[in-house]
């Protein structure tokens, strides 16, 4: 009855639950690898692109524009004018005004890892996942377009109009406030984003910035980049390098 | 008051003859696996009772959490409920007059949202 475990066999005992829970815990792992897409995202993750502006063309914006408008269906509104036009992803042009370089840049949705259209959204329909991507949650999105007013880089848009056979994996309505996902669908199922797949070159490198092994990280380590608007702290998940 | 009680019946009756009555849209796809007695909803009571509630909880799942499974999305919802014109081999939208979700969804009154920014018909390519 009063038996009393002396040090060593308080050891053995230790080791052995120790040893049994790491088995179990591993085999859950293993199980949670084979279907990703049953289990949340986790933040052991973060999603990023690098954008070499140096190796980046025109051209290759151009097709990036087409390739996001194609996958994602937007671009096609026929009542929308000027400013009300969808633009999820966008060519710009940059000029160093004392030396004349111009840069172009692909902007979109820069993923910051602190939003301002999170913080400001009265609904939170303005939502980051635990991967790093942020979206909108169209359900709970009341049209309010605070979320425009507070993104730095005027990523998002307005649906103006009442739009009919939208792609499968998109939604997207009237009322609503929409930018880049990322392609959340394709990542999900482990492919990179549309408009990464258009680039012919390594102008674009897609992936995991937290993975030590990905190749993001490792260029990340090796070539000098940035972020637009640095100085607002806002960790984005969308780096540039060439600028 | 028995013309009120002849008009209460007459409700009653015409109301359990709309619940009992089969689905003439139901599908083609949906319809053919019925019919080969293959059971795709555990219950069919249950799917009609609370279908908003397990798309509400599938909505949040997959877009917070990026849960992505086939069961109860409103895609293979919409793949498998919809009907196609015979003269044009055009889909026809679910939520059109007559066709799957509007048929159910007129009749109880009750406003059917998810297509006002969801597709209404499979996929692209799809035909």
């Amino acid at each position: 009855m009063n038996k009393t475990l002396n040090r060593r066999d308080f050891i053995k005992t230790m080791s052995a639950t120790t040893i049994g829970v790491a088995t179990v815990a591993s085999g859950i792992t293993l199980t949670t690898f084979a279907s990703t897409n049953k289990v949340p995202v986790t933040n052991e993750k973060r999603w990023g692109m690098l954008i070499d502006t140096n190796k980046l063309t025109e051209a290759d914006i151009d097709g990036m524009v087409s390739a996001c408008q194609k996958e994602q269906g937007w671009g096609s509104e026929l009542y929308s004018t000027g400013n009300q036009k969808p633009g999820w992803i966008k060519k710009l042009k940059v000029k160093d005004k004392a030396t004349g370089k111009v840069s172009n840049l692909a902007l979109m949705c820069q993923h910051c890892e602190e939003p301002p259209c999170v913080d400001v959204c009265p609904t939170n329909a303005s939502m980051k996942r635990e991967d790093g991507i942020v979206l909108v949650d169209k359900h709970l999105c009341i049209g309010c377009r605070y979320c425009m007013m507070a993104c730095p880089y005027d990523a998002r848009s307005f649906v103006h109009e009442t739009l009919r056979n939208q792609k499968e994996h998109m939604p997207r309505g009237k009322g609503t406030v929409e930018s880049c996902t990322m392609c959340v669908h394709k990542v999900d199922k482990g492919e990179v984003p549309a408009c990464v797949a258009s680039v012919n070159s390594d102008a674009v490198i897609f992936g995991d910035l937290y993975d030590v092994s990905s190749k993001i990280n490792q260029t990340l380590k090796t070539v000098q980049s940035a972020q637009i608007r640095a100085d607002l702290n806002l960790n984005t998940g969308i780096r540039y390098s060439g600028i | 008051m028995n013309r009120f009680l002849i008009v209460f019946l007459t409700l009653l009756i015409s109301s359990a003859f709309a619940h009992t009555n089969e689905h003439a849209n139901l599908g083609e796809q949906a319809s053919s696996i019925k019919a080969s007695g293959k059971v795709f909803h555990e219950s069919i009571s249950i799917i009609r009772k609370i279908h908003p509630e397990f798309l509400r909880h599938k909505r949040d799942k997959t877009l917070r959490q990026g849960v992505r499974t086939d069961e109860y999305s409103l895609k293979g919802c919409v793949s498998c409920h919809v009907n196609k014109d015979k003269t044009n081999n055009q889909y026809r939208s679910v939520d059109k007059k007559g066709q799957f979700c509007s048929d159910c969804h007129e009749q109880v009154s009750v406003s059917l949202d998810c297509f006002t920014c969801h597709r209404t018909i499979p996929k692209e390519g799809s035909l």
